[in-house]
């Protein structure tokens, strides 16, 4: 359904993307996965063709963005990474006029989505915060039902409530068999709606995995409180993984092995565990450390 | 031409619009009104007029002297009041049709839709080509109505007075067209407005003075406001229709270019 291959822009500041190739299948949703400055706008930018790539293409629904544009925007929805309205409008207003640049006449999805998002649509945007402008923007990017839903940072300036009901539109949308590609720099994000995704640093795609398989690499931390000191002494002496001690606190670093470490508190008594995820940024230099070593 | 964009680009950009075609009327009247109070004292006028260097006359197109209310409105209004105001009007409003909304990044947002860039740039041209219209329609009507109003008509050439409009539409034509390609070629609103700005009031100097002095003379080559001489219009002389054609030829020519140039660009949206 989309294509993106061997797709390579150099900016004259030498950043950029290089040789990013992936491809996403029907009803599929698709995670673009990279810390800031990574090339996630930039190759959805190529996506939607807006940039000229310096080599390779992207194609959706066998047409090359770049050549077919204005023709393959009739199977895109988008929701851009920096939102910015046209002046002067409000939530209805633009709406409307996306509505209409779209060719929408039934206005029932529209009505649907307002409805669950919960929003005031007479607000002059110019008056809305980050949130609502982000819900007028999921809206414009839905509202038209198109097979291929691309979404730069969907759910940032959402607060926790709005995600959720913005992961289960995701979902009931996937079961319909729309295609997604969205980005983000959060992995819970991408873990909870996607099949798989792509890890992106500096330009380059370092990885295309299984969802599962991301999971499974990411390493957890469990901060784990003894009753005593002598306990947390001797759990030190154990197979695990310590990360850092002090006291009767000890930190585990837990990366699927979990029976054992189990196993392992289960024979002292316990006071607390605490677990703390590995942020986006920890993955990624995990995965490339490894990569790196296995060389 | 994508007549939904049209529309809401016409809402959003008609305020301004006005706001231009407002201060023209406003002037034109103001023009008109003070004319009687200066035909009494046109003999002096003229007098001090013929006093001044001839470059200096000329470079405010004040040639013809006072003597008639063509002449006077073509030196006091079409030479120099409105050509600064609508010049204006000319490098603002293509600037916000297309450079801003790149800049800003709505433009990705009508791009996101099944409409091609051509038929985005064709429109934004025709919004702009319509509010042009608009304000020289506005101005010619209160200038005609003026007329009525102040001065005795009778004397009045309104063939000569709308001729003088069109050449001064056909120079804008030409001004917005320019400022519109540099817009369209622009990711940065700011320095879209400070380019064509430069070029356009580059090309009022160079004629300004090249006017001025008869040693640079030449400068005048360089400039498209060689082909607007509302003193000559005026009095039926010089080639209305030629220039007229040449400087709708320059606007289209610059409005067509800057269609393909913005179909083929890369956009940082
Ligand atoms: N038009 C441009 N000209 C020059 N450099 C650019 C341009 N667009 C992007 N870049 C650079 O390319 C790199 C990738 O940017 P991009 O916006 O794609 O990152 P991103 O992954 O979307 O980051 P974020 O998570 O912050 O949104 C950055 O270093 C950025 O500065
Ligand atoms: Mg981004």
């Amino acid at each position: 359904m989309l294509t993106v291959q061997n797709l390579t822009k150099k900016f004259s500041n030498g950043k950029g993307i290089f040789d990013v190739s992936f491809s996403v299948k029907k009803g599929e949703v698709f995670g673009f996965l990279g810390p800031n400055g990574a090339g996630k706008s930039t190759t959805i930018r190529h996506i939607m063709g807006f940039m000229k790539p310096d080599q390779g293409y992207v194609k959706v629904n066998g047409l090359d963005t770049w050549q077919k544009q204005g023709e393959v925007q009739k199977y895109i929805g988008y929701l851009p990474g920096e939102i910015a309205f046209i002046e002067g409008m409000t939530g209805k207003g633009f709406l409307d006029f996306m509505a209409e640049l779209q060719g929408v006449r039934d206005l029932s999805k529209r009505n649907e989505l307002i409805e669950r998002l919960q929003f005031d649509i007479n607000t002059p945007i110019r008056k809305m915060s980050k949130g609502m402008k982000q819900k007028v923007g999921i809206v414009a990017a839905f509202m038209h039902d198109p097979e291929v839903i691309i979404l730069d940072e969907p759910t940032s300036g959402l607060d926790p409530l709005m995600q959720k009901v913005f992961i289960e539109i995701v979902l009931e949308e996937k079961a319909k068999g729309k295609t997604f590609l969205m980005s983000s720099h959060s992995f819970p994000e991408i873990e909870r709606t996607c099949d798989r995704a792509a890890i992106i640093k500096d330009g380059i795609v370092i990885a295309v995995k299984d969802i599962h398989e991301l999971q499974s690499m990411q390493r957890k931390l469990f901060e784990v409180t003894f009753n005593n000191k002598e306990d947390a002494k001797t759990f030190l002496n154990s197979s695990l993984q310590i990360d850092s001690y002090e006291g009767n606190r000890v930190r585990v670093a837990i990366q699927g092995n979990y029976d054992s470490f189990i196993e392992e508190t289960a024979k002292y008594h316990v006071r607390n565990i605490a677990i703390f995820t590995q942020n986006l940024e920890d993955v990624f230099m995990n995965y490339y450390d490894r990569s790196g070593a296995s060389k | 031409m994508n007549f939904s964009l049209y529309k809401q680009m016409m809402k959003v950009n008609m305020k301004g619009v006005m706001n231009y075609a407002v201060g023209a009327a406003f002037y034109i009247f103001l023009v008109v009104w003070i004319y009687p109070s200066m035909e009494k004292t046109a003999k002096p006028l003229n007098d001090m007029l013929n006093a001044m260097p001839a470059g200096m006359t000329k470079a405010f197109n004040l040639q013809n002297g006072f003597g008639s209310f063509e002449s006077f409105i073509s030196g006091e209004f079409y030479g120099l009041l409105f050509t600064l105001i609508v010049s204006i009007f000319c490098v603002m409003i293509p600037t916000q049709l297309m450079a801003k909304l790149v800049d800003q990044g709505s433009m990705a947002y009508l791009l996101s839709t099944p409409t091609t860039r051509g038929k985005v740039a064709f429109t934004q041209a025709s919004v702009f080509l319509t509010g042009l219209f608009l304000i020289s329609a506005i101005t010619t009507a209160c200038g005609i109505l003026g007329v009525r109003i102040f001065i005795d008509a009778n004397s009045f050439h309104a063939d000569r007075f709308i001729q003088l409009n069109l050449a001064a539409f056909a120079l804008f034509v030409a001004l917005g067209g320019i400022s519109f390609l540099v817009s369209s070629l622009s990711n940065d609103e700011k320095k879209a407005m400070g380019t064509s700005g430069m070029i356009i009031f580059g090309f009022y100097s160079l004629d300004i003075i090249g006017k001025i002095s008869e040693k640079v003379d030449w400068l005048r080559d360089f400039t498209i406001f060689t082909l607007y001489k509302p003193a000559e219009v005026v009095n039926g002389k010089g080639d209305l229709l030629q220039n007229c054609i040449i400087l709708f030829a320059v606007g289209l020519i610059a409005f067509i270019v800057s269609i393909l140039v913005f179909r083929k660009r890369d956009l940082p949206l």
